[in-house]
C-alpha cells in the first residue's frame, strides 16, 4: 500500500510539468476554475507530538491520502513575524529556518525590516497642569523569513507547524506567490472560432 | 480553608465516581456528612477555622526535580509541549533581569521574568528534527524540471499573490485576508499589435512598462475565492475584448495615438516643402519631387531622428543625433 503512494507522489512533478504540453488535466471553459486542493491530504484530527514520539510508533500510510488534484506551486512564501521582543524573534527565527531545512524547503533570505516605533504624547495629569506630559512608546520589531519554490502540499505543512508553534505575543502575516499556466480560454481569441456572428458594437 | 473545602469536593467527587445513578438527595447527604467530619477533626486548637491568625498547613516542598535528572535524559519528553518556566523543572541555572549593585541579576527561583517570556524550552533542535520527521510524509517535493525563476515564469505566467494573517484577538479574520494581486506578462499572453494597444488602453495604470507587468488586484468581494474568481473573469474578458475590432476604432485621432510615427505628420509636410523650395531635387514640383526626396538617405535620418526625439524625449544623443540629421539636410 505504501509503494504505489509513495510512486504516485513521486509522479506528481512529472505529472505537472507534462500537463503544460498536452493538457491533461480537465479544464473547464467557465472562468470559475476549479478548486485546487492538496494533492496530500491529512487525517484528522492532526497527531500532537508528544504521542508521536514517546510511543515512537511509526505514522500507518495508509492514513495518508493522495488525490489527483494537482498541486499548487509557490514560487515564494514571504514569512514576516511581529513582536515587542527582538530575543523571542531571535529564536522563533531559529526555529523556523531549522525547520525549514529539515523538511527541505529552500530559504531564500532571512533579514530585519527596520523596527516601527509608534509614540503617544499624553497630559500626565487628569486635570490642567499642560506642561508636564508623559510619553509611552510601542515597539515593533520585524523578521521576513523568505521561503521559495514550495508546494502547496508541503506549505500547508510547514506553516502549519509554524504557526502552531507561534509564541504568544507575536503576530504573524504569510505573503503567498502562487504561479499557474494561461488558462485555456486566454490562448486564442474567441471572435476565430464565431465568423459568422456579428460583433456587437458598442 | 480552602484545602478543607477541596478535601470535601474531593470525597464528594469520590462518591459520585463510585456510585453512578445516585440521586441528589443522596449526594447531598454525603456532602454535608463528609463536611461535619472534616470539621470535628480540625488540628487546631485555637482559633477556630477562618480565625486571625490561623496558618494553613503547609505542606514540605521536596526536592526539585533537576537534582534528579540524568545528564543524558531525552528533553523532548520533559518538555514535550509549550509550557511556562517552571525553575524546578530546568537544570540550567539561568539569571535574568536587573543585577543587584555589584552583584548578577536574580536566580531563576520565583523569577517573574522568566515565567513571562515566551520560551522556547519545547523546540530544541532534536525536537524540532523530530516533528519534521513525522511531518516529512505529508510534504510533496518541488518538480526538478522548474529549478530555475526563468523556467518557472516560462511555464506559469500567471502569478497569483495573496496574504493570511495571524494574530491573537478577538477575532480570527482579517478583512485583508481576502484581497487578490493577480500578475502576469503580457509578453505571455497570445496578442497581435492592436490587441496589445487596445488592452494597454483598456487597463491604463495597472499596467507597469518597465516590466511588462500587468497588475489586476481584486478586492471587492468578501472572500478570496471570489475575488480570484473575479480577477481570472476580469482578464478573460480584458484578452477577448482587445482583439475585437468596434466601429468606432476606425476614428482614432492623432492624439490618440501611443507612439509618435512621422509618415503624415506636419513635420514630414514642412521638410519636404523647404526642400522643394531649396529645389534640391532641381526643378518642377508633384508628387514624384516628393517621393524622390523621401527616398534620400538625408531626409530617412531626419525621419528617425524626430522619431526618437518624441518618443524617447530629449535627451544627449537623440539631440546630437537631431542636429547630425538637419545639418546633412541643410548640407551644412
Amino acid at each position: 500500500m505504501a509503494a504505489p503512494t509513495v510512486l504516485r507522489r513521486q509522479l506528481f512533478p512529472l505529472a505537472r510539468i507534462l500537463s503544460g504540453l498536452s493538457h491533461l488535466k480537465p479544464r473547464s471553459l467557465t472562468v470559475c476554475s476549479g478548486h485546487r486542493r492538496c494533492a496530500v491530504s491529512r487525517f484528522p484530527p492532526p497527531l500532537t507530538p508528544s504521542a508521536s514520539f514517546h510511543t515512537a510508533t511509526p505514522l500507518s500510510s495508509s492514513a495518508i491520502t493522495v488525490t489527483e488534484e494537482p498541486d499548487v506551486l509557490f514560487q515564494k512564501v514571504l514569512v514576516l513575524v511581529k513582536s515587542h521582543d527582538r530575543a523571542v524573534l531571535d529564536s522563533y527565527e531559529f526555529f523556523a529556518t531549522t525547520a525549514a531545512q529539515e523538511l527541505g524547503i529552500t530559504v531564500g533570505k532571512v533579514f530585519e525590516p527596520q523596527k516601527d516605533i509608534e509614540r503617544v504624547t499624553l497630559l500626565k495629569s487628569v486635570h490642567i497642569f499642560k506642561n508636564h506630559r508623559v510619553q509611552y512608546e510601542m515597539r515593533t520589531h520585524f523578521r521576513c523569513i523568505e521561503l521559495s519554490h514550495i508546494t502547496g502540499s508541503t506549505a500547508k505543512v510547514y506553516l502549519e507547524y509554524v504557526q502552531r508553534n507561534l509564541p504568544e505575543g507575536v503576530a504573524m502575516e504569510v505573503t503567498k506567490t502562487a504561479m499557474e499556466k494561461v488558462p485555456d480560454h486566454i490562448l486564442k481569441p474567441m471572435w476565430e472560432d464565431l465568423p459568422a456572428d456579428d460583433k456587437p458594437s458598442q | 480553608m480552602a484545602s478543607r473545602t477541596s478535601k470535601a469536593l474531593l470525597s464528594l467527587g469520590r462518591i459520585n465516581v463510585s456510585a453512578l445513578g445516585l440521586n441528589n438527595a443522596v449526594n447531598r447527604i454525603t456532602y454535608s456528612t463528609a463536611l461535619s467530619i472534616d470539621s470535628n477533626s480540625g488540628n487546631k486548637d485555637a482559633p477556630a477555622r477562618g480565625g486571625r491568625g490561623y496558618k494553613r498547613p503547609r505542606r514540605e516542598e521536596g526536592a526539585p526535580r533537576t537534582e534528579n535528572m540524568p545528564v543524558d535524559q531525552d528533553w523532548t519528553a520533559v518538555y514535550p509541549a509549550a509550557k511556562t518556566f517552571r525553575p524546578s523543572s530546568i537544570p540550567l541555572p539561568v539569571r535574568m533581569g536587573y543585577p543587584v549593585k555589584g552583584g548578577a541579576p536574580p536566580e531563576k527561583k520565583g523569577n517573574l521574568e522568566l515565567i513571562k517570556i515566551p520560551n522556547f524550552l519545547h523546540l530544541t533542535p532534536a525536537a524540532i528534527k523530530k516533528h519534521c520527521e513525522a511531518l516529512k510524509p505529508f510534504c510533496t517535493e518541488w518538480p526538478s524540471a522548474l529549478d530555475t525563476d526563468a523556467k518557472c515564469d516560462e511555464h506559469f505566467p500567471i502569478k497569483v499573490e495573496s496574504t493570511d494573517y495571524v494574530s491573537a484577538g478577538l477575532s480570527v479574520r482579517n478583512p485583508s485576508a481576502r484581497i487578490v494581486h493577480l500578475k502576469v506578462k503580457l509578453s505571455t499572453l497570445n496578442l497581435d499589435e492592436h490587441a496589445r494597444k487596445k488592452m494597454l488602453k483598456l487597463v491604463g495604470e495597472r499596467y507597469c512598462e518597465d516590466t511588462d507587468i500587468l497588475t489586476i488586484t481584486a478586492d471587492s468581494c468578501p472572500l478570496r475565492q471570489q475575488n480570484y474568481d473575479y480577477s481570472m473573469y476580469l482578464l478573460t474578458v480584458l484578452y477577448h475584448e482587445s482583439w475585437k475590432t468596434e466601429a468606432w476604432e476606425a476614428e482614432k485621432t492623432v492624439a490618440d495615438m501611443e507612439e509618435y510615427s512621422w509618415e503624415g505628420s506636419p513635420s514630414q509636410k514642412n521638410v519636404l516643402d523647404m526642400l522643394v523650395r531649396m529645389k534640391v531635387a532641381g526643378e518642377g514640383e508633384g508628387e514624384e519631387v516628393r517621393e524622390q526626396l523621401l527616398g534620400r538617405s538625408e531626409v530617412q535620418e531626419y525621419k528617425d531622428s524626430v522619431t526618437r526625439l518624441k518618443n524617447e524625449g530629449e535627451n544627449e544623443s537623440s539631440m546630437l543625433q537631431y542636429k547630425e540629421a538637419v545639418k546633412k539636410v541643410f548640407n551644412l
